[in-house]
């Protein structure tokens, strides 16, 4: 490709204003409601009301009498039919957990499904769910992970203990001369609640198979389309070929609908056993009862320092809730816990462990930085530890955070880090906030008895993780023959603007006006094989994929413009969707007449060049990971008497590389903000003793609303990757540094009562009771 | 989350209505905006094979004072199906009942006051709802009417326990009477909830009446979210009346209001304690201000 030049960026790191915008906000995108398909049908699920029973029988004779019921399908219909059942983002050889389409033998959460009714519509299939008698034999629930491992009952045969699995680093032991030896040791057990994703669309599904071609067509919510495909081919053992998967506007996905889950199963399984298509739309109540929770866990934590504040160990035991059927395999995942725990610290030695516990509840499943729990415990931590010092948080964050001059450096864990900004973006966003002048402002809010607080937040998060399926991703761009310009990729958009970045990064790529660019996705029958929307990957993966895509277009432009304005192909260049020859104005050529001649005259091509005006790239990073950082600061106010914190002020510094569109990316982090601000102070998937559920509406699951979160400020830091464009991901980060953000802020502002706080979420009712246990009085 | 099947039906008039609320028994329920109803249908809490739909029945809407008649004071008239957002746009509920012009942007968000009437809110009759705790600080009084023809229920005796009033299977509450309080007269709702526009995990509607002496001539508190019904703070308001303003000491009000709940709710939210604590501060805040507002009026 030598001689011929990129076009000038003109889109990227512009506000472009987002392509899905226009359809989204006027209410015409399209989500799986919105299938309709000829006689169709509707399923439900009949969920078990019991967090642990033996199924003793379903009788659906009342059921099937009801008019508009066409089948209720058990355990014993549709599970033998199950082929394969492996996730491509795990793989196939990883120790996975259980996983029945329906519940065989004995349901273990309530919300379990147990049997799957079809009808005319979901009236019905409601009405139908009601009367199928499922002859339950009540057994002792294991609902609390934290004991799960003394109990003697066991939510799955074959895991004693109730451990799903452990994974760790060297033994603690040999850490043992280092926190010995320490100035100082703080070591505090942080507990996290359960909360969940709560897309607003919730799953859901229609299958439609066509028994005659032998296919299955899929119109889905999801993140990753090809996953599904590739998942339906196995579990139905349908080559892959025959399994088409539609998908146009998922609304939010964040972890939750990576991979299909037991319900998904389902449904595919039924629809060859159906005379139409087969919908499943997921209500809010089953949503926040079966689709999955997160977060769930605690961390006994550790960290030893020397005497003049620096950090010379980190040290994390974690034990996660994974629930009944956890998707995917969290095992693994769970690693990232302990090896990201030392943060984006100079730390030179640390371990972890991390245990995998099963219990009577929802299955674990993947949430927008699934790994959070590490920057909770340690920062929480290290704002414990400033306090026991004498020494201001941001202060002690200083002495240790990593430096540029430091890079690249390998986490104590093997991590390594590389590109990275933890100070800039620090002080950028302490800046930004005016931290001084806010301890200034906190100390007279205090004499007048008013209590504020600030508290930060810096990580180090790991994207663009290159395995398995998300090891490439492809692109193919067609110029088409009047010269505009479609792009397809596999998409999996949930809200992630991939269409914007996609149309932006093409129109750059080959210099063309952005409104002459289109992109096609979401569909396996005419998108390239991709991985979709998951481990903050979309943007890097896909520019690679773009790039490559559209550097050999652009040779093929070049070239044919070259020998028709006969020029060196090196003096063309692409702008304004025009071939020019710098420097000798009027010597050009539209793209539009270069595509008629690709397409309609391709005797008139230059010689060794291919006709037509379309390719197909695929592109594969150098690199494993892409590591990004940022620094959340929070400022509150805390009523101590009762209990409510408001959020004053919150600031994002944040290096995720060159920004394609910093709307985007503002935006990602705000949603992102937005639900750790949630998890630290108003969602919990709560239940009780017993196992139910206790959060199954929004009147009971709290979601932060407009009102309960402040603007968000943000402050760019641009360090480039070694990927393309220099990007990094941005997906995850707002979720993984809001919490330890918000909880140090009310900390922060209960300092002056001694409390401490370990566990979330912060209720109004649990800072009365901090401030009370402080001080022994009841505020009032 | 699909309602059972149910017959529709939409009443021209409060007699029709009432006529068929006779006729369909304890098998109707009323549809007054359907704020609570429709999610309780939607999560099949509430099978009812009838709604009888009020949104087309004449005569149930409006916001207007009546002059007060000989001896009595006056009243403001709100139509049972008048929405909550009317309400809030209302000057003349404003000018004379500020008490419920204050509440009103408390309930919910106003996607839900554009559709949600007095009269519905009444009637469900929800232990945590701001306009209950209205109707008892000021002493409204119910307008009901069945077959069996009219009857004012005053709203110390209203409601009668958790989502249940003193209405009849056949009987339609069609109007309220809020009391206009004249004179030095403050009033003040607070309301503790984990978010805005929750029902409160405590809250308190105060209505203060000073005397020229600066002793309370009348008070009324009324509580909500803290026990199975909508709560008057009897024993606080007895306590206050007739004593100087300036030796009441508010958290001793908000003290007093408190004291003699047994039944506090208790849920993922708020322990029973803790309600109680935040409705003892509410109270007093709530206080704090009508009496500042009265003592300036």
């Amino acid at each position: 490709m030598t001689g011929v030049r990129a076009a000038a960026a003109r889109y990227a790191g512009a506000r472009v204003p987002r392509v899905e915008d226009p359809r989204l906000l006027t209410g015409h995108g399209t989500y799986v409601d919105d299938v309709v398909r000829p006689g169709m049908l509707h399923a439900c699920f009949v969920r078990s009301p019991l967090a642990r029973a033996r199924v003793l029988g379903v009788d659906a004779a009342e059921a099937l009498a009801l008019e508009g019921v066409h089948a209720v399908f058990t355990a014993a219909d549709l599970n033998p039919d199950v082929r394969e059942q492996w996730y491509t983002l795990i793989g196939r050889d990883v120790p996975d957990t259980p996983r029945p389409p329906l519940a065989e033998g004995e349901v273990r959460f309530v919300g379990d499904p147990v049997a799957l009714v079809v009808a005319a519509d979901r009236y019905v299939a409601e009405d139908a769910a009601e009367l199928v008698a499922v002859d339950y034999e009540p057994l002792p629930p294991v609902v609390d992970y934290a004991t799960a491992h003394e109990s003697d009952e066991l939510v799955h045969e074959g895991y004693p203990g109730n451990v799903a699995g452990t994974l760790g680093g060297p033994p603690l032991d040999e850490l043992a001369p280092v926190f010995d030896g320490a100035a100082l040791v703080v070591r505090e057990t942080i507990r996290q609640q359960a909360y969940a994703q709560v897309p607003i669309e919730t799953r859901g599904l229609v299958a439609e198979w066509s028994a005659p071609a032998g296919e299955l067509t899929i119109w889905t919510a999801t993140q990753s389309p090809h996953e599904v495909r590739l998942f339906c081919s196995r579990l139905l053992g349908l080559p892959e070929q025959r399994v088409r998967v539609v998908m146009r506007d998922t609304g939010g996905g964040f972890g939750q609908k990576v991979v299909p889950q037991r319900e998904d199963m389902c449904v595919m399984l039924a629809a060859r056993k159906v005379p139409g298509a087969l919908k499943w739309i997921e209500d809010r109540r089953e949503n926040l009862m079966s689709a999955g929770q997160a977060r769930h866990e605690h961390a006994d934590a550790r960290l030893a320092f020397a005497a003049d504040g620096t950090i010379l160990a980190a040290a994390v035991d974690h034990v996660q809730d994974v629930g009944a059927y956890p998707v995917p395999w969290p095992v693994g995942t769970a690693a990232a816990v302990g090896m990201f725990f030392p943060g984006p610290y100079r730390v030179t030695r640390a371990t972890w462990t991390s245990t995998s516990v099963f219990s009577n509840t929802v299955g674990r499943n993947a949430y927008r930085g699934p790994w959070q729990l590490e920057s909770l415990a340690r920062e929480v931590l290290l704002d414990v530890a400033a306090r026991r010092m004498g020494l201001d948080p941001a202060d002690l964050r200083r002495r240790n955070l990593l430096r540029r001059d430091e890079l690249p450096y390998t986490n104590p864990n093997g991590m390594p880090y590389s590109d990275i900004t933890p100070l800039e973006t620090f002080e950028r966003a302490l800046e930004i906030l005016g931290y001084e002048e806010f301890r200034k402002e906190q100390e007279r809010a205090r004499a007048e008895g008013r209590y504020l607080g600030v508290g930060t937040c810096t990580y180090v998060e790991p994207t663009t993780a290159a395995m398995a399926l998300h090891a490439t991703e492809g692109a193919t761009i067609r110029i088409e023959p009047s010269g505009k310009v479609n792009v397809y990729v596999s998409g999996g958009s949930s809200g992630n603007s991939i269409e914007t970045t996609v149309v932006q990064l093409t129109a750059d790529a080959l210099g063309v006006d952005i409104a002459d660019v289109s992109t096609i996705q979401g569909d396996t029958a005419v998108t390239p094989f991709g991985g979709g929307a998951a481990g903050s990957r979309s943007g890097s993966m896909t520019a690679g994929a773009v790039g490559e895509t559209a550097a050999v277009l652009r040779e093929r432009i070049t070239a044919i413009a070259a020998h028709r304005l006969e020029a060196a192909p090196g003096d063309v260049e692409l702008t304004g969707g025009r071939a020019r020859v710098r420097g000798v104005p009027g010597a050009e050529v539209s793209l539009a007449e270069i595509a008629e001649l690709a397409y309609f005259r391709p005797d008139e091509l230059p010689p060794g060049v291919p006709p037509g005006l379309e390719h197909s790239g695929r592109y594969r990073p150098a690199t494993p990971v892409i590591f990004a950082n940022a620094t959340h600061v929070c400022t509150c106010e805390v009523d101590v008497v009762t209990g409510a914190v408001t959020l004053l002020r919150y600031v994002v510094g944040e290096d995720c590389g060159p920004m394609i569109n910093p709307n985007v990316v503002e935006g990602q982090i705000a949603g992102g903000v937005v639900q750790g601000i949630g998890g630290a102070l108003f969602e919990h998937l709560a239940y009780d003793g017993e196992g139910n559920p206790v959060a199954t509406t929004f009147m009971d699951y709290l979601l932060p609303t407009a009102g309960d979160v402040p603007v968000i400020e943000y402050g760019h830091v641009e360090t480039p990757a070694a990927g393309p464009g220099g990007y990094k991901g941005v997906g995850e980060g707002g979720a993984i540094g809001a919490p330890p953000a918000v909880v140090n802020a009310v900390a922060d502002a209960l300092a002056p009562f001694g409390a401490q706080i370990t566990r979330l979420p912060l209720t109004p009712e649990s800072i009365v009771a901090l401030v009370r246990a402080a001080d022994g009085t009841v505020p009032r | 989350m699909k309602p059972a099947a149910f017959d529709h039906h939409a009443p021209a008039d409060v007699g029709e209505a009432v006529a068929m609320l006779a006729d369909l028994g304890e098998d109707a329920k009323v549809l007054a905006g359907g704020q609570s109803l429709v999610p309780m249908l939607a999560l099949r809490l509430a099978v009812p094979e009838h709604l009888v739909d009020l949104r087309r029945t004449a005569g149930l809407r409006g916001v207007a004072e009546h002059e007060p008649a000989d001896g009595c004071e006056g009243v403001l008239r709100v139509g049972a199906c008048t929405t909550q957002t009317a309400i809030g746009r209302s000057a003349d509920a404003a000018r004379a009942v500020p008490l419920l012009a204050r509440a009103t942007p408390l309930i919910g968000h106003f996607q839900i006051r554009n559709r949600g009437t007095v009269g519905g809110s009444l009637a469900h009759a929800d232990a945590a709802a701001e306009y209950p705790s209205v109707a008892l600080a000021l002493g409204a009084r119910m307008h009901a009417r069945s077959p069996r023809g009219a009857r004012t229920i005053p709203a110390d005796r209203f409601f009668t326990g958790m989502w249940t009033t003193d209405l009849a299977d056949d009987e339609l509450l069609t109007a309220v009477d809020f009391p206009v309080w004249r004179g030095r007269r403050g009033f003040a709702i607070e309301e503790f909830a984990r978010r805005g526009g929750d029902f409160a995990i405590a809250g308190a509607a105060v209505a203060v009446e000073l005397a020229g002496d600066d002793r309370v001539r009348r008070c009324g508190i009324g509580l909500f979210g803290l026990g199975p019904t909508p709560l008057r703070a009897a024993a606080a308001e007895e306590a206050a009346t007739g004593m100087a303003v300036a030796d009441i000491a508010a958290d001793e009000v908000g003290r007093a209001a408190v004291a003699g709940l047994d039944v506090v709710p208790a849920d993922l939210h708020a322990s029973a304690d803790h309600r109680r604590h935040v409705g003892a501060v509410v109270t007093a805040r709530a206080w704090r201000r009508a009496v500042r507002e009265a003592a300036h009026a």
